[in-house]
């Protein structure tokens, strides 16, 4: 902990990218509460106002809806389904790289086989894929594919991450002690792979957010009117001449948001390398 | 590889099965009555019970034969397909021209000066590119140098009867998105390999041995440092083919990408099928021959059989 503070100090841009995200999720989390307007409230005298005309701070959209109140209530589903997405991801990973490097063998040959399968087509090229096939999208589906999606490379890392504690005494010691396998992977070896287990969590929040942003701009996000980011873009490019705003400020959110994570996560793994 | 591609295949069909909606379904829209869906779905051969279909279609496709478009009444995939995959191609082409010289200078010159104001700025502006969404980086190119300097065009689309080779600035905006992307990941590699390189022993002798700066880091650095980086060129292909989608839709660029997402939208299997199973291809082919890459440029790999 003291480390990280130690570190914090050398890393000005690591504390703007915490700053950036913790602003984020106090938007998401009490921005609704505080906006004048709803985000699919309709204000039909200023369409496509400019930003701060008609006190809509980041101007209107073709539908005259609030450029704003549509950002902060669309970083509530995107970090939702980011964090979401990097925690299940994680822990199916762990589940299914340690299970397979613990006992090897034939077990880790048919993981292996599977993952390298689900590893041969982009990762965004199967979420949009069968999400697409899937239509309507929840926050729920959307969840459970990029998760899975995602699972193969982070159970390679767990995997890695096992392999290099297996041979160690103490794995050993458990093991005389008759200790369950079960226990010996979760109680003695996960707290010694945590240093790569974090820096993997937090690179997916990453990554993540990229793809749902992605996934919403290619229309096999979260379906209208529940403003998504990656939507905005696409559903007002077609006026990018006429209403700049209506597209650049999504956009801004999202590269915020995005480049905020980035910081954060290349500060934890520094902080991870710190401490070894 | 034969053994992905086909698993991914047959999955593409069962998925589209257990799915509601079919290609007759988004042919005839939702007021279609009962008769003339079932009468579509006779012509298309939808009738037949999946693994039927799926005999059908993966029988045709080993000789070539991508199928009828299900969608596109009466269109050979074949037709329509690669001169899609043509454009796609040429735009990736395009995007690597662009990409890899930049970056691998910019990577060097970053390794370099270590720890200067250059390699601070190189990095935060590589760290900060990578992490933006393709589309991001594309509005805010297309508002600088479509809007406010209006060079080039907004759209990529190619009019009617025209080809891709009369309009080639459509190219430009797209390939600079990609560009933008992958210079993070690229950069970043070179960076770091360099700064691994500069710091071993024989830079330390060449440099002692009074050889000048620009010599040892030329002709005895780069050799090495760029081992890694061309595995993650490569690795990136695949990634870049999806990648594609993104600024494709973006620009309405007549690609891969577009065809794929419409295929999805319409459930036009063959044509999903086709296109799917391309990138598939193509991600794999090009981890492959990245492997081939290293082990060729790098004797130690080649001669001691991988055991560096």
């Amino acid at each position: 902990m003291k480390t990280m503070f130690l570190l914090l100090r050398k890393n000005p841009l690591a504390v703007l990218g915490i700053v950036i995200l913790f602003m984020w999720i106090f938007a998401a989390l009490f921005g609704p509460l505080l906006l004048p307007y709803n985000y699919s409230e309709m204000d039909m005298d200023h369409q496509m106002s400019s930003p701060g005309e008609y006190n809509h701070l980041l101007g209107t959209d073709a539908l005259g809806r609030d450029i704003f109140a549509r950002i902060i209530y669309g970083s509530r589903s995107i970090l939702t389904v980011a964090l979401m997405t990097s925690l299940f991801s994680s822990i199916a990973g762990i589940l299914i790289g340690f299970t397979s490097g613990y006992f090897g063998g034939l077990i880790d040959t048919v993981f292996l086989r599977i993952m390298d399968i689900v590893m041969a087509i982009p990762p965004l090229v199967l979420a949009m894929v069968v999400l697409g096939i899937l239509g309507d999208s929840t926050i729920f589906s959307l969840t459970i594919i990029v998760s899975i999606a995602y699972t193969p490379a982070t159970a390679r890392v767990a995997r890695g991450a096992l392999l290099s504690c297996k041979g160690n005494e103490y794995v050993d010691a458990a093991r005389i002690r008759g200790e369950s396998h079960f226990f010996i992977m979760f109680v003695e070896i996960l707290p010694n792979t945590i240093g790569p287990v974090i820096v993997e969590i937090t690179a997916r929040f990453a990554y993540s957010i990229m793809m749902i942003a992605s996934l919403g701009f290619l229309g096999v996000g979260l379906q209208p009117p529940t403003p998504d980011w990656g939507m905005m873009v696409i559903e007002n490019k077609s006026i990018i001449r006429a209403a700049s705003w209506t597209v650049l400020y999504p956009s801004m959110a999202i590269a915020s948001l995005v480049i905020a994570v980035s910081l954060f996560s290349d500060f934890i793994s520094k902080v991870m390398i710190h401490e070894k | 590889m034969i053994m992905t591609l086909a698993v991914m295949s047959f999955l593409i069909f069962l998925l589209v099965e257990i799915m509601p909606g079919d290609a007759a379904q988004t042919v005839l829209g939702q007021s279609a009555t009962p008769e003339s869906l079932a009468a579509l779905r006779e012509s298309m051969g939808l009738d037949d019970p999946m693994p039927i279909r799926y005999g059908r279609w993966a029988g045709a496709f080993i000789h070539g034969d991508l199928g009828e478009s299900l969608y596109m009444r009466g269109v050979q995939i074949n037709t329509v397909f690669w001169r899609k995959v043509g454009h796609s191609v040429i735009l990736a082409l395009t995007a690597l021209v662009f990409y890899v010289p930049l970056s691998l200078f910019l990577g060097v010159l970053a390794g370099v000066r270590a720890g200067k104001l250059t390699d601070s700025i190189i990095s935060f502006f590589g760290l900060a590119t990578m992490a933006l969404p393709e589309f991001v980086s594309g509005i805010i190119l297309i508002t600088i140098f479509a809007i406010k300097i209006p060079l080039l065009p907004i759209t990529s689309i190619i009019p009617i009867g025209e080809t891709l080779w009369g309009n080639l600035n459509i190219l430009v905006l797209p390939a600079l998105s990609i560009t933008l992307v992958m210079f993070g990941y690229v950069s970043r590699m070179q960076r770091s390999s360099m700064i691994t390189v500069m710091n071993s022993d024989y830079i330390r002798a060449a440099v002692l041995k009074g050889m000048p700066r620009g010599y040892v880091i030329f002709r005895h650095a780069l050799k090495n440092a760029l081992l890694p980086t061309i595995t993650i060129i490569g690795m990136n292909m695949g990634w870049l083919f999806g990648g594609l989608i993104v600024v494709e839709t973006l620009f309405g660029f007549p690609g891969l990408g577009s065809l794929t997402l419409s295929a999805i939208k319409t459930r036009d299997v063959p044509l999903l099928e086709a296109s799917v199973l391309f990138i598939t291809f193509i991600f794999v082919v090009s981890t492959f021959i990245t492997d081939m890459m290293y082990a060729f440029l790098n004797p130690r790999i080649r001669f001691k059989g991988g055991d560096v």
